[in-house]
């Protein structure tokens, strides 16, 4: 019997295969010889009724192969050869795909942990402020009692509400106090919130009013994160706490400290400020109608409360915290979009032009018998290489990118709840997108030359003579449309480079070197006589002042400029001012000197004249130009109407107030709105009119703010009341830096994508031409040979190309005009500069010069015989 | 290659049939199967000689054959394919599903025209 063996190696199988298809045709060849035919005349009829023999043993062989997995594999190596083998190219295209999908994966991130869900909250896009407008342009937040409070959460428009007294205090029990930021909130606000702690537990209705809940930040900077102080406890103002837990890094309301229980009482005058949520489904204006009524009855049971005759706006927590800086973003978005398409557009003209240059090699595969869909096969498996690398690294600089978001960007830019991490969705969305591309343009030459059918493919090295006019019209379209995204791009990052440096060189009428401000607030219910309060004031003042390393110290309300310390309303006497504000300072008299502002006319307040709270006003130039160009504002009076009239319990006011003030002087214009701003109408006048429970203490310094200075600081104000805490310094450039922030990220980020878009385009047009130039080699050949001179061979690869750039850049430019309102609103600035413009067309042009040179000149040394003989 | 009118194309699975049936009388190799097939259907079947191996890789790969080396007539060395027990049983399910199909046909093809 026949011993046969199981199992045969596939080699094995090859082998026999071979030797019984062999044996097959000699037999044949044989009998028909045996038959009376030559052996060459067997031979051929042996193999016509064979049929085609290496197609069948293929075919046969493939039955013992898995053949989608082979030929992915060969393809494979095929594709990885073929990278090896066009370095710069393979580099080109993983790199530019790389970066588009990073650029546009990190700002989409940014995005959207700032814009779209910068909150860990429950509902936090319907969380509310409510706002209450009077005549005053600076709105009110709602303050209500504990029975207002009560009835307003029952409001059938609200989806809860919560009560928050925010409050500085200080911490003691250590060798000074220090200064936190320690708010009461209602029991309900955690629920409310919802979000879990980190360590222990929130505080509930059940607990009593001395527990506390730390956040993160505090945690980590004064308890060095250690995580046995839960249930530990900690004293402020002499009182002890019990901590029953520490929140995640996310939670960051309102940015306290830490959190205590708020106990509300029935007393007309403990009012909390009350933020809402709304019901899902109820728009703005539905809640404001719903809840004014109820606000109106509760201004009838307390006046002193609310503002006359106020308006409820409600302004949702997401447009506090961003504000203007939404439509820079959503600029910087669009333009990094803008970015992703110039990076497909040049993986597309890379892909494109390489596939025109392998059209030979195409159709040399399918005339020796390789199927359409193997060719589609093999050419995506390259596309597909590419693309997944160069998606790949992209993962990995968009790590990189948002790491350096997270690292160098200001904290104050974005809400503190915002947690910038890699967004998923959208990084696998421009991945998508350029594998897509990637993809589109790797097949492309299969598609087109699987049609093509055998005797067509033979022809195909006769290409080369004229290059194809439709693929050409396809390159220059894109070329054209890569130079004008990158005049946009240009244009825009020269606009916000310009405003910067405009910004950081503007004369700020102050000196902000060794300038610095700490805040002190009061406790709770000390000093809460008028003319107490002002001695305790004014004796810290001297205090400090007396530090040999402090030239000079102020009492302001409002902090150092660039600050915004607010507007009140303006009316003066013979004057329309109807609507008119103007900025409000209360200061003590060597705030002028201590910010190194002139005194241009007039005289500044003495010592008794702040004593007893005179009503003389000092004001800017900006304010003399408005109201008297011409005249002379000294010994003018105007009415101030600035809130507070009879004072409650955190506010003193001093015995006589009133609105009436005199002009006694005129001093330099300081921004007072931030620096992209134009300085306002400023009135200063003496702080003690209306004295508040906390005051920012404003020094000049010798040298640099340190701890040390900080130290004795608190050490003076520890001999003078023992559980008085005074916060940390901030220094008049650490301010100035923070509100040049959001210009700097907006110019770093334009002028990023800027230039990788300048790079895409120069790396596209670099392509194209060396692509033209090699396609076109035989034909160049003859031209040389008949004759035609260097200049005109030059002229004729570069013509076209030119021609499109220059179109592209008209494009551009067209574009950046019409789209320069709109660019100026969100960014404040002017993106139609005509000679900033002129240096970004210029840029262009040079760099687009540069790109072609090479291939140029490559056109114009061919040697003809050589050319000719290139195949 | 052009085809002859008068000849169509076998349906699928008649080339494994019959390459089964004349392996169950006797183990042959490549061409000889090809020459008794031809032989046997006098011609009237248009085989492509070539289109035998691929279709008898696929009955090794189902195990409905096995082949060893032998030596062929002529005295050169070629392999030789036998049926097993699984082709055996493979190529009676075949016949008679064929079998069917092909009383099928006839019997709707022995409808009389109306």
């Amino acid at each position: 019997m026949f011993g046969f063996r199981q199992f045969f190696s596939r080699r094995r199988r090859y082998t026999d295969l071979s030797v019984s298809i062999q044996e097959h045709l000699e037999e044949k060849i044989e009998e028909l010889m045996e038959e009376g035919m030559s052996r060459e005349q067997a031979a051929s009829t042996a193999r016509r009724a064979f049929g085609n023999a290496t197609l069948f043993e293929e075919h046969s062989r493939e039955v013992w192969q898995l053949p989608l997995l082979e030929h992915i594999f060969a393809d494979l190596r095929f594709a990885w050869r073929q990278a090896i083998k066009l370095p710069r190219f393979t580099f080109a295209a993983i790199a530019t795909l790389a970066i588009g999908i990073a650029a546009q994966s990190t700002i989409y991130s940014v995005v959207h942990a700032v814009l779209i869900d910068p909150y860990p909250y429950r509902g936090a896009m319907r969380m509310v402020h409510l706002h209450l407008y009077d005549k005053d342009p600076v709105p009110d937040d709602l303050g209500l009692t504990g029975p207002q409070f009560a009835e307003f959460q029952k409001s059938p428009v609200l989806d809860g509400a919560i009560a928050e007294d925010m409050y500085s205090r200080a911490l003691t029990g250590e060798d000074l106090p220090e200064q936190v930021q320690a708010f009461r909130i209602s029991p309900n606000a955690f629920e409310y919130l919802g979000v879990p702690a980190l360590l222990g537990r929130e505080f509930g209705r059940s607990d009593n009013t001395h527990v506390a809940v730390l956040s993160y930040h505090f945690w980590k900077s004064h308890y060095d994160g250690r995580r046995d102080i839960v249930g530990r406890t900690l004293e402020m103002d002499h009182e002890v706490f019990t901590i029953v837990g520490v929140l995640p890094q996310r939670f960051a309301w309102t940015g306290a400290d830490l959190y205590t229980p708020l106990a509300y009482s029935a007393d007309p005058h403990r009012v909390a400020n009350v933020f809402a949520r709304l019901k899902p489904g109820v728009s703005d204006p539905a809640a404001e109608q719903a809840i004014e009524p109820l606000l109106d009855a509760f201004a009838r049971q307390t006046p002193g409360n609310f503002p006359q005759k106020f308006k409820v706006h409600l302004v949702h927590i997401n447009e506090l915290a961003i504000g203007r800086f939404r439509g820079a973003l959503i600029i910087l978005f669009i333009s990094v979009s803008f970015l992703l398409a110039l990076a497909c557009v040049n993986v597309a003209i890379l892909l494109l032009a390489r596939g025109e240059a392998r059209q030979t090699e195409i159709a040399l595969r399918k005339a020796l018998g390789a199927g359409r869909l193997r060719v589609i096969g093999q050419l995506l498996t390259e596309s597909l290489v590419l693309s997944r690398v160069g998606g790949g690294c992209g993962v990995m600089l968009a790590l990189g990118g948002i790491w350096l978001v997270r690292h160098f960007i200001l904290p104050t830019l974005f809400p503190a709840e915002a947690e910038i991490a890699l967004n998923v969705p959208v990084l696998l969305f421009s991945i998508g997108v350029s594998v897509a591309t990637g993809v589109i343009s790797g097949l492309w030459p299969a598609l087109r030359v699987s049609r093509i059918d055998a005797r067509q493919a033979a022809d195909a090295g006769s290409h080369k003579l004229a290059g194809r006019k439709g693929t050409r019209n396809g390159h220059m379209a894109l070329l054209a449309g890569q130079a004008a995204i990158t005049v946009l791009l240009l244009a825009s990052s020269g606009a916000t480079v310009q405003r910067l440096s405009r910004l950081m060189h503007a004369d700020l009428g102050y000196d902000p070197h060794h300038l610095l401000s700490v805040s002190l607030a009061v406790r709770e219910g000390a000093h809460h006589a008028w003319s107490d309060r002002i001695a305790y004031y004014e004796q810290i003042r001297t205090a400090i002042e007396a530090d040999p390393d402090v030239l000079s110290a102020a009492i302001a309300e409002g902090n150092l400029p660039p600050t915004n310390v607010g507007s009140t309303s303006l009316s003066i006497p013979g004057m329309n001012t109807t609507g008119r504000e103007v900025q409000f300072q209360r200061v003590s008299p060597e705030y002028l000197a201590t910010l190194r502002i002139p005194l241009l006319h007039g005289r500044v307040w003495s010592a008794p004249e702040i004593a007893h709270a005179a009503h003389l006003a000092l004001i800017n130039q900006a304010m003399q130009r408005r109201y008297w160009p011409h005249g002379d504002p000294i010994g003018q009076t105007i009415v101030l109407n600035h809130g507070v009239a009879a004072g409650n319990v955190w506010t003193l006011v001093a015995p006589g107030n009133d609105q009436h003030f005199l002009i006694i002087g005129v001093v330099g214009d300081t921004p007072n709105q931030s620096l992209q701003e134009q300085v306002a109408p400023a009135v200063y006048v003496p702080y003690t009119g209306i004295i508040y429970d906390w005051f920012n203490l404003l020094l000049r310094t010798r040298g640099a703010a340190t701890a040390g200075l900080l130290h004795r600081i608190k050490e003076r104000v520890h001999a003078i009341d023992a559980g008085q805490a005074v916060g940390d310094i901030v220094t008049a450039e650490d301010l100035l830096e923070e509100d040049l922030g959001r210009d700097r990220f907006i110019a770093s980020l334009f002028t990023a994508f800027a230039f990788l878009a300048l790079t895409f385009a120069v790396s596209g047009l670099y392509c194209i031409q060396s692509f033209l130039v090699t396609q076109r080699t035989r034909e160049l050949g003859v031209r040389i040979a008949l004759g035609a001179r260097r200049e005109h061979i030059i002229g004729l690869v570069t013509r076209t190309s030119v021609l499109a750039v220059l179109m592209g850049t008209g494009i551009g430019l067209a574009l950046d005009v019409a789209l320069s309102k709109i660019f100026s609103h969100w960014t404040s600035g002017n993106s139609r500069d005509p000679e900033m413009l002129a240096v970004v067309v210029a840029l262009l042009l040079i760099a687009a010069a540069l790109a072609s040179i090479v291939p140029a000149r490559l056109a114009a040394s061919i040697e003809p015989m050589e050319a000719l003989r290139a195949e | 290659m052009t085809k002859n009118p008068d000849h169509r194309d076998l349906f699928p699975g008649a080339l494994e049939m019959m390459i089964l049936h004349s392996l169950r009388l006797k183990p042959m190799h490549g061409y000889a199967l090809v020459k008794h097939i031809k032989q046997v259907s006098e011609d009237l079947l248009q085989i492509e000689e070539g289109s035998l191996y691929p279709a008898l890789q696929r009955m090794l790969k189902e195990g409905w054959l096995d082949s060893k080396e032998g030596i062929s007539a002529k005295g050169r060395p070629t392999r030789i394919y036998r049926l097993t027990n699984a082709g055996r049983r493979h190529l009676e399910q075949e016949i008679s599903s064929f079998e069917k199909m092909f009383a099928g046909i006839t019997r709707v093809l022995a409808v009389p025209k109306a």
